[in-house]
């Protein structure tokens, strides 16, 4: 009896998931039927299985087929352009801002280490200047990030560059790393996935030890990024 | 009637703790103060007692201010001594003016209000916090560290190393930037630049994404703009707009405008402004108001300036119907106006220094008066290959107010050739370049006022005196700004002064250039770019650095180069001030919160030490 609706179960949970994108391996989804009560409601189970699998290692977690994996060859700069249909399924693992110099990132850093963006503790550098209905400020210069360029991985573990070229929500320097995205329908140019709202739907998700690890060495990161002086 | 020459009453502390090295410093949290009339100002007590003798009322009409209340209660201590009958309610009043029209003086000298003993106890707080920790902190300081730097210097030179809630965070602001630009890296950016050559007018667009730091993906999306050979007008917009005239007149934007546009540095701006005030040709020079009371004649004003010098044509310009009330700011502080003209004074009477600030506040007043600038502007965005570039033309229709404040600039731009949305254009030119960021400039007067003024430190009547005092200290040096080095610094995470591009470099050729150009700015117009070389900036001396690094690498609770305990300070008189906090309580809060600050420096001196002996005396590690 419990067979039969665990079968069931494991059913439906596995139909939602590839509906979503992520569409899971029999050993992950006996995984997880391991860490939960059969008798909780359906719905409830799908929901904790999608917040799972979209932080978990894409690797270990889902199917690999054509239809989650990057076509093979689409890094190639020889290639001009190429149409991808997808969907594919990928994992975020390093997310850059690419519109600000990583110097004037590293002294943000430094400023939030210095404590001056607790409340109470904050030093203003920028002073806006009026002058008229179409001035922009300093201000509004600084706030302004992006566009990003991503590193994705698939569950292959094969890697491609993207880059925004709309800005899309939910993504930026605050994005979790290991965040899932879902991408239709999208062009490549010379290895470079072009993303824009129409052909990303965002997961989220994260996985913690890599986004953790991501976090500590962004200064380090940057500074090394900015020293070498090339653009990459 | 009679004055007094700012604050009567000097504060020290009791006898017992007045040498150095009478006690340990941090007993002055406690010691006792004395007040009294310090010796120069002892004619001015003694005259106000012998008329106070036989007076029934005593009528006070200081500034109305935090610190004209508290010198109005000095004079009150004063005069009781010799009459105590004045000591009783309704016996001692004072007059509540904020400009010195005579309606408005009239009106104010019937209706006496009592003395406001909230904003004079806030004075007074700030005095005693102001003793007491500047004193224990300095004391402490000097004594740490002077003997090391007489000895390694072998002279006797060295002089006080002081300590200022004030001073201190000036400073700091002067080393951050001195550290940013010392630990700059540049780097280099790529952009795409498209020109279009129509009616024989060659139009330059811009990309909407700036430039951006990687190499790679610039170089894809410029493909894929060659790939498309055409671009699509997708906006053609002309609208009016407009140059705001400028705000009235301040005591912070006048010693701004003073180092940007006169030559002079703050103090020496006040100074002159002081003497024009008391020779009745301006308004009192320290206000933190910049609106003007509806029921202000300033028609009036106007008029006495048509009587001569180089706007008198303008003035009459204003009287003859091209009068405009002047923009309100944010800021009353209730005591005084805006800076401006109160009189006509022939220019020819004033010395080089006093008709510059003077003509100054007149064509600032005069602009204040007249109408903004208005002109129109065309914005025209192309799509290219899935990128959008753009263009602006300006052009000025009626100067209006620029033409008496020659200090903004505005200009028409070369004139577009009319394009049509939907149109199509194979692009004359289409580019890929590259430049690199280069460092913000050390800072200047200008914008040392504007972070202190933003971060609350200091008030437009001590601003000047705290540069000076890190100037007096040698804890800070100024230098003229070398001729077209990076101008006016940029403050803030991403604008790191990206400066103009060089070589271009079509398809993906390599070009690499170093560009050194004055940066480009958004905002307030070109003003006086000319005129920035010359200005000074401010270079940190070893000394200053030490301190700075040293008291910062003791940890951010102390934090004592940094704004914030200041303006803690001023946000708790300002509650003493409308009742929330007494005297008392501020006081020992904010020395329980320096004493904390004054045990942990003491714990840590070694790292002062340590810091000194790296900037100072260039030892490593």
């Amino acid at each position: 009896m419990a067979n039969g609706n665990a079968a069931e179960i494991g059913a439906s949970i596995s139909t939602f998931l590839t509906a979503k994108g992520v569409p899971p391996t029999k050993a992950w989804l006996h995984t997880f039927f391991s860490s939960v009560r059969l008798t909780t409601p359906v719905i409830a189970l799908q929901q904790t299985a999608l917040f799972q699998i979209r932080n978990a290692d894409l690797q270990t977690s889902i199917t690999r087929s054509a239809s989650t994996l990057l076509p093979p060859g689409i890094t190639d700069p020889a290639t001009k352009e190429k149409h991808v249909r997808g969907p594919i399924t990928v994992q975020v693992l390093d997310i850059e801002d690419i519109g600000r110099s990583r110097w004037s990132q590293v002294e943000a850093l430094e400023a939030v280490d210095r404590g001056e963006t607790t409340k109470g503790r904050e030093v203003i550098r920028i002073v806006p200047e009026e002058s008229g209905p179409d001035s922009t400020t300093l201000a509004d210069a600084a706030k302004s990030s992006g566009p990003h360029k991503l590193l994705l991985q698939d569950a292959s573990g094969a890697q491609a560059y993207a880059m925004e070229v709309l800005p899309l929500k939910g993504v930026g320097v605050q994005m979790s790393v290991g965040g899932k995205l879902v991408l239709r329908d999208f062009m490549v140019a010379r290895g470079l996935i072009l993303l824009e709202p129409r052909n990303v739907e965002v997961l989220g998700g994260k996985v913690e030890a890599w986004d953790k690890k991501w976090r500590e060495e962004q200064k380090q990161r940057l500074k090394a990024k900015a020293s070498i002086g090339e653009g990459g | 009637m009679t004055s007094v020459l700012g604050h009567l009453l000097s504060h020290d502390f009791d006898a017992r703790y007045k040498a150095w090295k009478s006690c340990d410093p941090s007993q002055l949290f406690e010691a006792s103060i004395d007040d009294f009339v310090e010796e120069s100002k002892q004619p001015l007590a003694e005259n106000i007692q012998a008329q106070a003798r036989y007076c029934q009322i005593l009528y006070i009409w200081t500034d109305c201010d935090r610190e004209g209340e508290n010198i109005g209660t000095e004079i009150r201590s004063v005069a009781v001594k010799r009459n105590p009958s004045l000591s009783q309610p309704g016996k001692t009043v004072r007059a509540r003016f904020s400009n010195i029209e005579r309606a408005h003086i009239i009106n104010a000298a019937g209706n006496p209000i009592p003395l406001d003993e909230a904003q004079s106890n806030a004075v007074q707080s700030r005095i005693e916090l102001d003793l007491r920790i500047g004193a224990s902190f300095t004391r402490n300081l000097t004594l740490s560290v002077q003997p090391m730097l007489r000895q390694h210097f072998g002279n006797d030179d060295q002089g006080v190393i002081s300590y200022g809630s004030c001073q201190f965070p000036t400073l700091g602001f002067v080393v951050e930037r001195y550290l940013r630009v010392r630990n700059f890296v540049p780097e280099t950016f790529w952009t795409i630049k498209i020109m279009h050559e129509k009616d024989r007018v060659k139009v330059n667009f811009r990309w909407a994404r700036n430039h951006l730091f990687d190499r790679m993906v610039v170089v894809v999306l410029f493909e894929r703009c060659l790939a498309a050979k055409t671009a699509r007008v997708t906006k053609v917009q002309t609208k009016p707009t407009s140059k705001w005239k400028p705000l009235p007149l301040t005591t912070v934007e006048l010693q701004k405008c003073g180092s940007m546009f006169l030559r002079l540095d703050s103090a020496r701006v006040m100074q002159v402004a002081e003497g024009l005030y008391q020779k009745g040709w301006i308004s009192y020079p320290r206000t933190e108001t910049d609106q003007f009371d509806r029921d202000m004649d300033l028609r009036a004003l106007v008029q006495k300036q048509t009587q001569g010098g180089d706007w008198a044509q303008f003035a009459q310009g204003l009287v003859d119907g091209g009068f405009s009330q002047p923009r309100s700011g944010r800021n009353n502080d209730k005591a005084h106006p805006p800076i401006h003209p109160v009189n006509f004074v022939n220019p020819t009477q004033l010395n080089q220094d006093e008709q510059r600030v003077h003509e100054f506040v007149v064509r600032r007043f005069l602009a204040c008066c007249s109408e903004d600038a208005r002109g129109s502007k065309t914005d025209i965005s192309i799509l290219f290959g899935g990128e959008t570039f753009s263009t602006t033309g300006l052009t000025v229709l009626e100067r209006n107010y620029l033409d008496v404040y020659k200090y903004d600039r505005w200009t028409s731009s070369q004139e577009l050739p009319r394009f049509q949305e939907g149109e199509v254009f194979e692009p004359t030119e289409a580019l890929m370049s590259e430049g690199q960021t280069s460092p913000p400039g050390y800072l200047t007067e200008p914008e040392l006022i504007a972070l202190m003024d933003a971060n609350g430190i200091g008030t437009d009547a001590t601003m000047a005196e705290h540069i000076s005092k890190i100037k007096e200290r040698q804890y800070v040096e100024t230098r003229a700004r070398a001729r077209g080095a990076q101008q006016i610094g940029d403050d803030g995470a991403a604008s790191d002064g990206e400066t103009a591009v060089v070589a271009p470099a079509a398809g993906r050729g390599r070009g690499r250039g170093r560009a050194r150009g004055r940066g480009g700015r958004g905002g307030g117009g070109a003003e006086g770019r000319g005129a920035t070389n010359g200005m000074q900036e401010f270079i940190p001396t070893t000394l200053g650095v030490a301190l700075v690094e040293g008291y910062e690498n003791m940890g951010f609770e102390i934090s004592l180069t940094k704004p914030f305990l200041r303006k803690e300070m001023e946000l708790k008189m300002k509650a003493i001030c409308e009742g929330r906090k007494t005297k008392a309580e501020v006081v020992h809060e904010t020395i329980e919160q320096y004493r904390d600050v004054y045990v942990r420096t003491q714990q840590r001196l070694d790292t002062l030490r340590a810091a000194v002996r790296k900037y100072c005396f260039g030892e490593n590690g």
